[in-house]
């Protein structure tokens, strides 16, 4: 068995409920409530694979402007076609891989391609205060506010192919790989290694800056 | 060229779930955590994906009734047969239907009116109890559910269906 698959297998077992609020497991569920008129299955569905949706805008390299509009995109796509959904259980990936080809659609309109390491990024101020951002806040936490800094700017230093792999994988909760590779266009099976060897080169670079 | 780095030839993959894949685990779960906090979803862009699910049923908006004569009204004294009156409404769109007994292919009355505007917006000939527009086809009035179609003028084209 290739060693792709055999992670895959280990890494889509565990965890899709951590971080998140939906259980990736009751996506058809809600897509089906969601379609007969429920607003809060819906908002489920926003805040489950919302994080999905957008690491896949990011993940394209587009301006600020163009990502909200193809973040908005794919939604309102999705609300359209709420009814029509074949496979409800298959969201993530339908929405991963229509957010895709929005993000390949201006990137072919613009015939530029924007530069994702934003020095403005690290700085931005969030629109809105998550728990985290509340821990961070603290005093005792200014060690590890350093530290996430210094990981995420090492990340996004990373070639382009590993920063866009990792930046899907990074989403909240844990994407599947089916919903890696329609957000990529990569196939499922290359993910697993690709994922450990960007790990490794990540590990790497914050070996060499003393940051591990 | 960024992508030169991205040569993945160098490494050997034996596939063996090891302490450094343990590691590697752990280190994507910390990046996760940091994309959380540095690149969330932006709460307007939450928001606005949150409220297109008003666009889910835009083609099929299904009318509420709002009121019914025959359960809501006070009944009036000598009227044996008052005809029924019927308003639907939806968002800001009420339609007042009068269904009345008589002969089958009596026109029904239906007006559509914009209360912010307190004006007529269309009126013409309906159908209920499942008839088509145009006149009235009418079986036995009943507490069965009523579905009315509106046009904007006789042999116009329907404006949506009504379903209370």
């Amino acid at each position: 068995m290739p060693a792709g698959t055999t992670h895959s297998t280990a890494y889509d077992g565990v965890s899709y409920t951590r971080g998140g609020t939906v259980d990736r497991a009751d996506v058809g569920v809600l897509v089906q409530s969601a379609a007969d008129g429920d607003a809060a299955a819906w908002k489920s569905l926003v805040d489950g694979l919302g994080p999905l949706v957008w690491s896949v805008v990011r993940a394209h390299g587009l301006s600020d402007a163009d990502a909200h509009e193809v973040y908005q995109t794919a939604w309102f796509r999705f609300a359209q076609h709420l009814g029509r959904i074949r496979e409800p259980e298959k969201t993530g990936s339908w929405l991963a891989s229509t957010a895709r080809h929005e993000c390949l659609k201006l990137i072919r309109a613009s015939k530029r391609w924007t530069p994702t390491d934003d020095p403005q990024l690290l700085d931005r101020p969030s629109e809105d205060r998550t728990p985290e951002e509340s821990v961070l806040d603290s005093e005792e936490a200014a060690a590890q506010t350093e530290r996430v800094r210094r990981l995420w700017q090492e990340f996004e230093e990373l070639g382009e192919r590993c920063r866009q792999l990792l930046r899907v994988l990074i989403s909240s909760p844990p994407p599947s790989y089916q919903e890696v590779s329609a957000a990529l266009g990569i196939a499922v099976g290359s993910i697993g290694p690709m994922r450990r060897r960007c790990l490794r080169r990540l590990r790497a670079r914050l070996e060499a800056r003393g940051t591990i | 060229m960024s992508d030169m780095n991205d040569d993945f030839g160098d490494e050997p993959s034996d596939g063996t779930f090891t302490d450094e894949e343990l590691g590697t685990g752990l280190l994507e779960e910390e990046l996760r955590q940091a994309a959380a906090i540095l690149d969330p979803v932006p709460a307007g862009l939450r928001q606005i994906a949150v409220d297109a699910f008003a666009l889910h049923d835009l083609e099929a908006r299904v009318a509420e009734l709002t009121f019914d004569s025959l359960v809501d009204a006070i009944p009036v004294r000598g009227e044996t047969d008052p005809p029924r009156m019927l308003t639907f409404r939806a968002d800001e769109v009420t339609v007042d239907v009068e269904v009345t007994r008589g002969r089958s292919d009596r026109p029904g009355a239906a007006a559509g009116a914009d209360p912010d505007r307190g004006a007529e917006r269309s009126a013409g000939p309906c159908a209920a109890d499942g008839g088509r527009h145009g006149p009235v086809h009418r079986r036995r009035l009943t507490h069965r559910p009523v579905r009315a179609a509106a046009a904007d003028r006789p042999g116009g084209g329907r404006d949506g269906w009504l379903r209370a």
